[in-house]
């Protein structure tokens, strides 16, 4: 057997255990919750006791009761030992900076996966080359992430075992199978990202590299059921499934994974991550751009800020779609839920939250409007930019502009209710809708333009498409305008379903118009090379300030999705009756927030230190060809 | 100059069907009413 196929054998073999650990806890698990059932019932039968059952406080099905109820706790050292400090911050820090690292690093091994993938189905090798190296830095990044995100992890157990046992010890008795299945997971990926990222060198061609790209795959598979199985513990905390309404669980493993959240969470999770991921990865570029000393170093982070800006925003644009179906969900479970969220104690951080996300989308679309510069022929387009901020301006003002006001019990006197005489009649969903829906039909805009800077689309109906791109996009505006005001002369249980037409107005544009965009580019005449490198200092820090964006609104979220439980551990289960059992305010929240956006900045610029130390170079051949000096991968958008 | 005016009427009538059926019918599979304000 030659070394090639010796080769090959142990890369299959690799990737045959890797996927054998992925199936191992699954198979493992499979026959463990049904067996506890059956011995539970069997032992209450062999004893002659009766069979205690009780009802599915969702599914509504009935079941025999094998676990202890929720313990009803009370506020003391027992229940809620603490330190001089309230407990639920520190909770809330260590929750969040796991949760920031844990994000990063199932983002960028997918990021990894995408960029590889690129790099083996396209034919220029120089920007194979490229994406490869790209790829590998990435991982090596991810690398020193995840011992980081273990160690947060093991902090976090501690603190909940430590601050909070009582309500841990409730959780993790429901929760047995997964917490073992999720322990064997993290092992399956930890040894799956080793050989991945140590198999690089050795599995970089032909069959092999395909092997290495299937690692990727399986690597990926498993990063996200670790984070579906964590969801299913946050779902149950919000929408209890699978336990009786004393909270003692019946049996069925599977109904308290999956909760009325559990799907909308895994979907906006995933979408969230990806987004944050390139965020993080596009402020490193941007980072590395400003302070590179060389113009072949500029281009090559000019050129990894681009790729990872547009994985994260292509991530973006359908986050708030997500957002929207979770929202829907938490009205569909509890009605009250929803309005705490939206128009009671939590609205108005959902205002900051919509400030946020067009904070985001300006940015992004501030940056593609910088990028065009880097393009001979793309000026043309720049007289028309202009427009494009009076529509962002236009949508993010209605998607700001709130419904009701926070007052004082006089202020509410004086007004003579809850309803704000001139801001009472502004800021309904549909309208909002509009707003945002208005927005990222413009970045779908910027984004064609930018796709067609630099070129000149040579197919013979090519008239016909530009007018027709024209008319599909001013019809898209004037429908989103039209539903956003349409429903404020209708009633609010039909208002409420224009967000749907509006959101697949917002996604014709997008599938619709980069497909005919892509067709009519078919072949395109070249204006000019795009010259990597040669981009405003400004857009990198519009590129930072998308990432400090991402990961502000990432802790709002998950403090709004965590406050709405109020005075629950486990919703209408189990209490809280720690002394923290309240909602803090607006201002003591954002500090906090801000706290881990900063603290989670500073550890990450040190994870990005180490990552350089022994960066390898970008290789010197890509530059091959290239007129004036820059490497330019050409076509890579 | 005709033709463009030609493409962009032929343009415009396939986006304002394409919309209007989005509207009605999205509505329509939640049960709603999208001409509620016309009919009433």
């Amino acid at each position: 057997m030659g070394p090639a196929t010796r080769k090959k054998l142990f890369s299959i073999m690799a990737l045959c255990a890797m996927v054998g650990l992925l199936l191992l806890p699954i198979i493992m698990s499979l026959p463990s919750p049904a067996a506890g059932e059956e011995a539970a019932a069997d032992g209450a039968k062999k004893e002659g006791d009766k069979v205690e059952k009780g009802r599915d406080v969702y599914y509504k099905t009935e079941g025999i009761v094998v676990g202890a109820p929720a313990p009803k706790t009370t506020d003391g050292p027992k229940d809620y030992p603490r330190y001089n400090f309230e407990s639920r911050v520190l909770l809330w820090f260590a929750n969040q900076q796991h949760l920031y690292y844990g994000s990063f690093v199932l983002a960028v091994p997918i990021f990894c996966m995408i960029i590889e993938f690129m790099g083996v189905v396209t034919k220029d090798k120089a920007l194979a080359k490229r994406y490869d190296q790209l790829a590998y830095d990435f991982i090596k990044i991810s690398l020193t992430a995840y011992s980081l995100t273990a160690i947060l992890g093991g902090i976090l157990i501690f603190t909940f075992l430590t601050l909070y046992p009582a309500f841990f010890g409730y959780l993790s008795s429901i929760f047995r199978p997964v917490m073992h299945i999720y322990a064997l997971m993290f092992v399956a990926e930890s040894g799956t990202l080793y050989i991945y990222y140590y198999g690089w060198d050795k599995m970089k061609e032909g069959f092999l590299k395909w092997i290495h790209l299937s690692m990727s795959v399986v690597l990926n598979i498993i990063g996200t059921l670790l984070m579906f199985l964590a969801n299913s513990w946050i779902g149950f905390m919000m929408s209890p499934a699978g336990v009786d309404e004393q909270g003692r669980f019946l049996g069925n493993i599977w109904h308290v994974i999956h909760t009325a959240l559990w799907n909308p969470l895994n979907v906006h999770r995933i979408l969230g991550n990806m987004a944050f991921g390139g965020g993080v990865v596009a402020a490193y570029a941007a980072y590395r751009f400003l302070a590179a000393k060389t113009d072949e170093d500029r281009a090559h982070y000019d050129w990894m800020g681009y790729i990872a800006m547009a994985i994260g925003v292509a991530f973006l644009i359908p986050l708030p779609f997500a957002g929207y179906w979770l929202m829907r969900e938490v009205y569909a479970y509890r009605q009250q839920m929803g309005i705490t969220l939206m128009g009671g104690l939590l609205a108005w951080l959902f205002i900051i939250q919509a400030t946020m996300i067009g904070i985001l989308f300006l940015s992004s679309n501030y940056y593609l409007w910088q990028a065009l510069g880097r393009m001979r022929g793309a000026e043309k387009y720049q007289r028309y930019i202009k427009y494009l901020v009076f529509l962002l301006v236009c949508g993010f003002l209605v998607f700001i502009t709130p419904h009701t006001m926070v007052m004082t019990p006089a202020e509410l006197k004086a007004m003579g209710g809850q309803q704000h005489p001139v801001l009472g009649n502004y800021g309904v969903m549909s309208a909002k809708n509009g707003g945002i829906n208005v927005i990222i039909t413009t970045t779908v805009l910027s984004f064609v333009w930018y796709m067609r800077g630099n070129k000149v689309s040579t197919v013979s109906w090519s008239k016909f498409g530009n007018i027709f791109m024209g008319v599909f996009f001013a019809c898209a505006y004037v429908n989103i305008i039209w539903l956003a005001i349409y429903g404020y002369y209708i009633p609010a249980n039909v208002r409420v379903g224009l967000s749907v037409p509006q959101v697949a107005t917002t996604l014709s544009c997008l599938f619709f118009m980069l497909a005919l965009n892509s067709a009519m580019m078919k072949g395109a005449k070249q204006m000019g090379p795009i010259e990597w490198g040669k981009i405003s200092a400004r857009s990198q820090y519009a590129l930072i300030m998308l990432a400090t964006a991402f990961t502000w609104m990432m802790g709002l979220m998950g403090y709004i999705r965590s406050s709405v439980r109020l005075f629950w551990h486990v919703n209408e289960i189990m209490r809280d009756n720690s002394p923290w059992a309240y909602t803090h305010t607006v201002g003591f929240a954002a500090n906090m927030i801000s706290f881990n956006v900063l603290f989670f900045w500073i550890s990450i610029l040190f994870v990005f230190w180490l990552g350089s130390l022994g960066m390898k170079k970008v290789p010197v051949e890509a530059k091959a060809g290239v007129p004036g000096g820059a490497p330019q991968p050409a076509g890579s958008h | 100059m005709g033709q463009a005016i030609l493409y962009g009427i032929i343009s415009l009538i396939i986006c304002v069907a394409y919309f209007t059926l989005v509207d009605h019918y999205l509505m329509d599979m939640q049960g709603l009413d999208y001409w509620y304000l016309f009919r009433k």
